[in-house]
């Protein structure tokens, strides 16, 4: 059997072209090629060296239409047996291809071109051809036979020469036809096949051959007129043979002689296929078929058979109707050759049917039975046991891998890749799908591995080391988890003895393992930065570790943020509405749709070291040694830094790969080159991304992550990345070391930062902003140093000073300091988030003046440095209990205070007297006319194992009424509290009358609504308003005090006592915040011209005191004047029952009695006053003291008509309740005069 | 009884989704994937045909060395009960694909009829997820009681 046979194979001309001497083989194909154009010779073209030396036996030779057929075989082929049956098997024509140069001697050429056409022993037409030959052997004027030099020139010009050669071939062989048809006609020649009978023939079957030899003759007549090109006498001749043929049964002939009238059939209707001539062919290569199987004789089956002529005719009448329209008649036909191919004898023959019907199948478009019969023809070469077979089996294989969806990624490149990329993400779905589909499809899973099994045996039996490592890398990648772990490692080591001998650096287009998957990518390396959206999930965790072991183990990373941040060049603050471009392909505050089009873009910095991370997996049962493994950057701006990774068995890890871009433009990052299993790899991570959307789909056999125990993720598919040029790089410590600052509550302390240029632009902008929690912590910030720093040279640093005042732990967090503190471990641990953070944008020059006018988005970027204040606040000094101490001190009638220094809002007077210290802090109380001393006590625990000390100062304040605008402090001398560790203590500190000028209106509204819905819906607001009032207060109080605490050698601090006056003061508000409705006070009225009243009243402060010895004193025995003075502190007017007494140290009523010592003249009691608002009155009378002594006066009063403020204000539970008013004691000490 | 080699139902994208080696087809070591491989082949002529004959069982439609396969081609039409017709269209258009070594045209017949009813059945389960492979043993343990039964 012959492959590639058509019904036109009939009437071509076969040539045996053959190398002459040394040809290098790239020559040999180069001629061989410059000969295959020739294969046509139209016979109009030969008529110049055509000679007619008799009459032609071809009488309808086409002169103008026909043309001769050359089949040319490189190499030639040894003669068949089959020869005689049909000529055109016969080599008819050799032609030596001989290249001169490697050939010098033109004799020895001839005499193995001579040797070398020995075993064609039916070639008619010998010629040797020799290109390039040197000047002597042109010069060689010997004429040699056969032998054709062809002159150096031009492939144009020896193409011509060569045309003109083969006229002269086609020429010769036709007058050589005409005398073998002459000879064959007159004489008659004996044909035979191996069919005949070898044995001795009987006188019958000699009769019978006989009979024969005339229709054989005809036949191959016939034939001979095929080969010359003349259909027409062809015919005449098949018609007659297969008239002879059919009388004496030989149907062999008979089916050869049908062949050939098909052939001349469709030679002669050349280019008019009609349905006609399909018909008609179809009809007769049945008959061929069939009279072939007729011939079939059993005797000598063992040796030969006329099957493959019918296999052969079949295969032609296939080739002859492959067609779409005829699909089923063809299909037929070639299942029935496959079905006969079983019963070839010849290995090579069933080789070269299921070659053929593969090929038929391939054109037809089935391309699953076209790779069914290429795998049964590499079975067939896999059982010839040679490394040919094997290479050829490999091929064959090759062919079938699209079918079986196996293909090399080195075959799918040339095709799908590039314009698979162009589309990108924007029309995924159902591209990807069947993508997914095609590439992982699962299903025919056996199919696949067999084949892929089958390659891999034959690569590793045909000696090619890269085809067996691309089979089993794609066997392994593909099908692990079909794959047994035996089966697994017996791959592993089938990789690696392939790489062993191939040589190292080699690359391979399919990759082997480990899976890699692209996962976040981050410009920036520092825990703090992480996003808390990713610390949530379980991979950030893992994130988390890798960040530690990296900076632990392998990178020294900047602990600095370096955020990129769009300038806005107009606008001061250019960082502002620019969110940062940031590091993180998520983040919260780009909620909308980050993932829609499902790239964001990434800024990247030249020369600034990036990191990219990647999860590795590998599903198998042994452990995979990565020994290389970097980002593979197609644009080649980027330089990756390669790392090795050992993955144990079913694992998975993440790794963090790193590189520096190094020019300005574009970053692509297709995937990961891989150096494993002695080769070099391109893992894309389109491919894993797309497995993974397989396996999410259901589609494919596994997900190689989560059988590695890898929780599922969202996929992410690699950002756009563009590399900007170098910017400013801002580096921040703190001087004195990063840690955290350990501060305690309150604590006041100084903290430097330093800021370093570890850029190599210059940076021009800097701004600092504080963001984060407790930023009130900071109290001041150095802007001056910064600004005056600026520009900052690559290089240089600045120090920039902050003030820092810790912030009061709250409930949870004090607990578990002290439970730290008493569990004797340090609490020191920075709680997350509660630290304010220093941000710093900062950015270098604007660039060209003019780029900037031309192109706005050309500014170059600014950045954002975040410096983490690590404050860590402990407790401090803990309050256990505040409370209001508060003592009264009755004034002397017709004295003023013994110490007036004091009195509030008398600023003139202060210098007056320094006396005791106890005597400052009494102070009158103008509302009630009394001398009071008021303290605020606060206890406080010390449960840290520091010594406190604390200091109380006063900052003194004029009265607001005084219009005295200086403030001035004065600080008390106290002595210090000093508070030892884990003991309690107490605390003084002084507090001044506070009251409301007057008993407002308002005031006293908000608490009537109080008193009349006591559990109403307003009680909350007045509450609020009550409060809001206290608030006021207390903090104009607090404003003055400050506590101070020291701790050690540079603690120090400030305790907020606001808290703690609150809370003493909570008990009694209205007492302490609102004024008595009455003022009542005694005076002398003998100097009453001279001595003002000692009523302190906000209106009537600028009174002063003017205290006068001689006038005050009050003797025995004298009617001495005095005036009880009214004052209503109300705005309404106040009408009243007065009434005064006077008491003795005993407490005694001295005024009234029969033991009475105190005689008085005038009204004492049930005098009626009317008050107007915020006016006083006056009620003199006398009163004549018998016995000197200590006395006390107190005055009262029953209001009468009590509007609803003043009941509200004493408290009254019903409304007929009389309100009784009592003033302070006053004292009065009368002189004896004895 | 018939010795076959393998049963195959694939579905509408050529997938298989049900495979069960029934008969007693002697197995050689070296072709143990030869069915599989004869059966995936034969879809491409399968595939031309069910578009020409509205026949539904395809008989020996292809053939390697001795074995033989016959196609049963579930129609479009059967089923449009209950659900959008487009969704039936795509999962009921299944192909049963028996690769047999010899020609008992009744028996296979009859198989592929009770197999046909058998994938309604596993159609028509709710939890089934129509394209997917099959993986009921009890459709299994059917499915070679019938090829017992019949071939």
């Amino acid at each position: 059997m012959e492959p590639d046979v058509s019904i036109e194979t009939s009437c071509m001309i076969r040539i045996a072209v053959l190398p002459i001497g040394k040809v290098p083989p790239p020559l040999l194909r180069d001629y061989h090629s410059m000969l295959l154009p020739h294969h046509t010779i139209p016979l109009s073209t030969i008529s110049s060296f055509y000679t007619e030396h008799q009459k032609s036996p071809f009488a309808h030779q086409p002169w103008d239409t026909g043309s001769l057929q050359f089949k040319f075989l490189l190499g030639g082929s040894p003669p068949s047996p089959w020869e005689d049956f049909q000529p055109y098997r016969k080599f008819l024509s050799v032609i030596g291809i001989c290249h001169c140069p490697s050939s010098p001697d033109l004799d020895h050429v001839i005499d193995q071109f001579n040797a070398a056409c020995k075993i064609y022993t039916s070639a008619l037409v010998l010629r040797c051809f020799a290109f390039c030959p040197g000047d002597s052997q042109l010069d060689d004027g010997k004429k040699r036979e056969n032998l054709v030099l062809f002159p150096p020139a031009d492939r144009t010009m020896q193409e011509f020469h060569l045309h003109t050669m083969m006229q002269d071939i086609a020429a010769s062989l036709l007058m050589e036809f005409e005398k073998w048809v002459l000879q064959a006609e007159s004489s008659g020649t004996l044909l035979k096949t191996p069919l005949d009978s070898q044995a001795t023939l009987s006188s019958e079957e000699v009769i019978k051959a006989k009979k024969r030899r005339l229709a054989r003759a005809q036949k191959t007549i016939g034939d001979y007129c095929l080969l010359a090109g003349s259909p027409v006498d062809a015919n005449a001749h098949y018609t007659t043979a297969l008239e002879l043929a059919r009388l004496t049964a030989d149907y062999f002939w008979y089916a050869g002689a049908l062949e050939g009238s098909v052939c001349a059939i469709l030679v002669d209707q050349i280019g008019q296929k009609d349905t006609g001539v399909e018909d008609e062919v179809r009809y007769r290569y049945n008959n061929v078929i069939t009279h072939y199987r007729k011939s079939f004789i059993q005797d000598n089956v063992q040796r030969v058979s006329p099957i493959t002529f019918e296999l052969e005719a079949t295969l032609k009448l296939a080739r002859f109707l492959c067609r779409r329209k005829l699909i089923k008649e063809v299909v037929e036909l070639l299942t029935n050759a496959a079905d006969g191919a079983k019963s070839l004898i010849d290995a090579n023959d069933r080789l070269i049917v299921y070659v053929e019907i593969a090929r038929l199948f391939g054109t037809l478009g089935y391309q699953r039975k076209a790779a069914f019969f290429s795998r049964q023809v590499a079975q067939l070469y896999l059982q010839q046991e040679n490394r040919f077979a094997a290479t050829s089996a490999m091929q064959v294989l090759g062919m079938t891998t699209k079918a079986y969806r196996v293909q090399s990624r080195a075959s799918i490149a040339k095709h799908s890749i590039s314009n698979e990329t162009e589309p990108g993400h924007a029309d995924s779905g159902k591209l990807h799908h069947l993508l997914v589909v095609s590439l992982f499809e699962s299903q025919w899973s056996t199919l696949h591995m067999v084949v892929l099994r089958e390659i891999l045996l034959s690569a590793v039996r045909a000696g090619d080391p890269l085809a067996a490592w691309s089979a089993a890398a794609r066997l392994l990648r593909s099908y692990y988890p079909l794959i047994t772990p035996a089966g697994q490692n017996g791959l592993a080591s089938a990789l690696k003895s392939a790489a062993e001998r191939l040589p190292s650096g080699t690359r391979c287009a399919d990759p082997a393992l480990p899976f890699i998957r692209y996962m976040y990518l981050l410009i920036v390396n520092h825990e703090e930065t992480v996003d808390s959206h990713f610390l949530n999930t379980p991979v950030c965790k893992k994130v988390d570790i890798i960040f530690y072991e990296c900076r632990v183990y392998s990178f020294p990373l900047h602990p600095s943020q370096m955020d990129i941040v769009k300038r806005n060049p107009a606008r001061e603050d250019w960082w502002a509405g620019s969110a940062p471009s940031g590091p993180f392909i998520y983040t919260p505050f780009s909620k909308g749709e980050p993932t829609k089009n499902g790239k964001q873009d990434l800024v990247w910095i030249v020369g600034e070291p990036v990191q990219v991370f990647v999860e590795l997996a590998n599903p198998c049962g042994f452990d995979l040694k990565v020994d290389n493994i970097y980002l593979s950057v197609q644009s080649g701006n980027f330089d990756a830094f390669p790392l090795s990774v050992d993955l144990p068995t079913n694992s998975s890890e993440v790794i963090m790969l790193s590189g520096i871009p190094t020019s300005v433009g574009r970053v692509e990052i297709p995937g990961c080159t891989v150096h494993c299993f002695g080769v070099i790899t391109e893992h894309l991570f389109r491919d894993v991304h797309n497995l993974l959307l397989g396996a999410a789909q259901g589609l494919v056999l596994s997900d190689p992550f989560r059988c590695c125990g890898s929780p599922r993720l969202k996929n992410v598919s690699v950002p756009n990345i563009s590399v900007i040029p170098p910017l400013p790089l801002l580096v921040s410590h703190v001087v004195g070391g990063d840690g955290a600052i350990v501060l305690y509550e309150g604590e006041i302390r100084d903290v430097w930062i330093n800021l370093a240029n570890a850029g190599t632009t210059a940076v021009e902008q800097a701004h600092i902003s504080l963001s984060g929690k407790n930023q009130d912590s900071v109290i001041s910030i150095g802007y001056e140093k910064l600004k005056s720093a600026l520009p900052l040279k690559p290089g240089a640093e600045v120090t920039i000073p902050l003030t820092l005042k810790a912030w009061q732990l709250g409930l949870g967090e004090s607990d578990t300091a002290a439970g730290k503190g008493a569990s004797g471990s340090i609490g020191r641990t920075v709680k997350d988030g509660c630290c304010p953070s220093l941000l710093v944008h900062y950015a270098g020059s604007f660039g060209d003046a003019r780029d900037l006018e031309k192109n706005k988005t050309s500014v170059p970027p600014g950045r954002r440095l975040i410096v983490p204040l690590q404050i860590c606040v402990l407790q401090g000094l803990s309050f256990v209990k505040a409370r209001l101490l508060s003592m009264e001190i009755p004034a002397y009638v017709g004295k003023g205070p013994s110490n007036p220094a004091n009195v509030d809002g008398n600023p003139s007077n202060k210098a007056v007297g320094y006396g005791s210290k106890i005597e400052r802090l009494v102070k009158i109380d103008p509302f009630r006319g009394s001398w009071g001393l008021r303290f605020l006590e606060l206890e406080m625990s010390n449960p840290t194992d520091m010594v406190f000390e604390v200091s109380v100062s006063v900052l003194e304040k004029p009265s607001n009424e005084d219009n005295v605008s200086v403030d001035y402090a004065a600080e008390y001398g106290y002595p210090k509290t000093r508070i030892d560790r884990e003991y309690f203590s107490r605390v003084l500190i002084p507090l001044e009358h506070f009251k409301l000028p007057f008993l407002d209106d308002s005031f006293f509204s908000k608490d009537l609504q109080l008193d009349e819905s006591t559990s109403g819906k307003n009680s909350s607001l007045s509450e609020r308003n009550t409060k809001s009032e206290l608030n006021a207060s207390i903090k104009s109080l607090v404003s003055r005090i400050k506590v101070r605490w020291q701790s050690g050698q540079n603690s120090c601090g400030e305790l907020n006592i606001t808290d703690a006056i609150r809370v003493a003061l909570q008990s009694s508000i209205m007492d302490i915040l609102l004024p008595d409705p009455l003022t009542f006070s005694f005076r002398l009225a003998r100097n009453v011209s001279k001595n003002a009243a000692n009523l302190d009243s906000p209106k009537e402060s600028s009174i002063n005191i003017q205290p006068s010895m001689s006038n005050s004193s009050v003797i025995e025995h004298d009617m001495t004047p005095m005036e009880v003075l009214v004052r209503n502190n109300t705005k309404e007017t106040i009408k009243m029952n007065l009434s005064v007494t006077c008491r003795d140290v005993a407490g005694q009523n001295c005024v009234e009695g029969t033991k009475a010592t105190v005689l008085w003249a005038g009204v004492l009691s049930g005098i009626t006053i009317e008050v107007p608002p915020l006016e006083e009155s006056k009620h003199s009378f006398f009163l004549y003291f018998l016995v000197p002594g200590e006395y006390t006066m107190v005055a009262a009063a029953v209001i009468d008509d009590a509007n609803d403020v003043l009941r509200a204000r004493a408290k009254c539970e019903s409304p007929d309740e009389p309100i009784f008013c009592r003033g302070p004691p006053f004292h009065v000490r009368v002189i004896g005069t004895a | 009884m018939t010795t076959a080699a393998c049963f195959i139902i694939a579905s509408r994208n050529d997938i298989p989704i049900y495979e069960a080696e029934v008969g007693s087809a002697a197995k050689r070591e070296d072709a143990a994937q030869l069915p599989q491989f004869i059966l995936q082949a034969a879809l491409d002529i399968v595939q031309d045909l069910a578009r020409t004959t509205s026949a539904m069982i395809l008989k020996t439609i292809d053939k390697f060395n001795d074995l033989v396969v016959s196609v049963h081609v579930t129609d479009d039409h059967i089923l449009n009960i209950s659900k959008p017709i487009h969704f039936l269209h795509f999962i009921i258009h299944a192909r049963f694909m028996l690769l047999h070594d010899s020609r008992s045209d009744d028996g296979i017949k009859s198989f592929f009829q009770e197999v046909h009813e058998l994938y309604i059945k596993s159609l028509l389960n709710p939890l089934y997820l129509p394209g997917s492979r099959i993986t009921s043993s009890h459709f299994d343990t059917k499915v070679s009681a019938l090829a017992r039964k019949y071939l």
